[in-house]
């Protein structure tokens, strides 16, 4: 039963882990119709998850298991995509307000940002999503008898400390002033979207399409291990891996300076911006 | 925007530029007693395509943290898994839905 659990935990950190940190963003920003998207695309996910998951157990599955995995790895490589266009976004949205509140609240989202966190959130959580209804049908199918709800039970309860986990996590972010919590999560965000990416070029060696060219460029299971509490942590949050592959570290390692270059480049046009908008209301 | 997708640009070509060395398919199935077979052998540098066929009536998860791998395989389905380049050493392998059951791949 503990084990039911703790593999749910498990499997549903790094869902609970983006959604929460989408929300704690969107909350903090008075951004309430986006936090409605994103609980839209997680729920959405969560039901999609089902059907797929009990679809993909009997043998009528469309797509064989490779091309499922495929698939996988090509809708992570466009999260990556959606979440970075976000991450510049939000960044010029903090520059932009500054500390005021109410007028953030007022301002609507664009309907193309509201869907573009829906479907990071949709993403995150069907991904993980199929995987544990697989995990929890196979319980069930295992043990025909009296013990299934039980366990069941067990298999949701960790699912809801998963969640408990992340809402732990960004509470922690509640004490910080607003300019340091947005840069720590536009940080988080970025580290997120470089772990995102890893895990679609991890897939792609897996599958036999990529080279990973050195297998393990390094071991810190000495240090960290993937199946430790803060392992766990950090391989849902940012993609951790004892031993990664090369191929892996060049991903996230080429990813961050060319968000950086990105976000620079958003910097010089809202600083535009500013030097254009008093000249506008001089005239 | 322009760097992520330039740096999408160079997976994909890296994805399409992918020497297809020579590979060897090893059969693994996962019964519910365990793998078998519980051990794999292979050389140094070879390029694996382990088929992992799940013949129990649950899902398993294929895992390794020496391999950095990890597959779900729904019940009665085999998934492809490939492993290249590995240096000799013992690598180990489990089941992580179910993990008493655990199997090796060692490298000579």
């Amino acid at each position: 039963m503990i084990e039911t659990l703790l593999i749910m935990w498990r499997e549903s950190l790094e869902a609970a882990l983006i959604v929460g940190i989408l929300l704690t963003y969107l909350a903090r920003s008075g951004e309430r119709a986006g936090m409605r998207y994103v609980w839209a695309g997680a729920l959405g996910a969560v039901v999609a998850a089902v059907a797929m998951g009990l679809a993909s157990n009997g043998a009528a599955a469309r797509l064989g298991p490779d091309a499922q995995e495929l698939l996988q790895a090509g809708v992570l490589l466009l999260a990556v995509g959606v979440l970075s266009w976000m991450v510049v976004w939000m960044h010029r949205n903090a520059r932009q307000m500054g500390g005021d509140l109410r007028r953030r609240a007022d301002r609507a989202l664009a309907t193309g940002r509201l869907v573009g966190l829906a479907a990071i959130a949709f993403v995150a959580v069907f991904r993980e999503g199929v995987e544990a209804v697989l995990f929890l049908w196979g319980v069930v199918v295992q043990r025909a008898d009296a013990s299934a709800p039980v366990l069941l039970a067990a298999g949701v309860a960790g699912a809801g400390l998963a969640v408990a986990t992340a809402w732990l996590f960004f509470r922690g972010f509640a004490f910080l002033n607003l300019q340091t919590f947005f840069r720590v999560t536009g940080i988080l965000l970025l580290l997120v979207a470089a772990g995102l990416l890893t895990a679609g070029v991890n897939k792609l060696i897996g599958l036999g399409y990529l080279s990973p060219i050195k297998p393990q460029v390094w071991n810190t299971a000495w240090l960290l291990r993937e199946d430790s509490l803060l392992g766990a942590l950090l391989g849902a949050l940012i993609g951790y891996r004892s031993r990664p592959s090369l191929l892996e570290v060049l991903a996230f390692l080429a990813y961050l300076p060319a968000m950086g270059w990105a976000l620079h480049r958003a910097d010089l046009a809202a600083r535009g911006a500013a030097e254009q908008a008093p000249a506008r209301s001089a005239a | 925007m322009r760097p992520p997708r330039l740096l999408l640009a160079a997976l994909l070509f890296a994805l399409a530029a992918t020497v297809r060395a020579e590979e060897r398919s090893v059969a693994l199935a996962v019964a519910e007693h365990g793998f078998a077979p519980p051990e794999i052998e292979a050389a140094a540098g070879e390029r694996l395509r382990l088929e992992v066929t799940n013949q129990t009536a649950a899902a398993i998860e294929f895992e390794s943290f020496e391999l950095n791998r990890e597959r779900v395989v729904p019940p009665g389905q085999t998934v492809a898994v490939y492993v290249s380049g590995l240096s000799p050493g013992r690598y180990e392998f489990f089941d992580d839905f179910h993990q008493e059951r655990r199997g090796a791949l060692v490298v000579k």
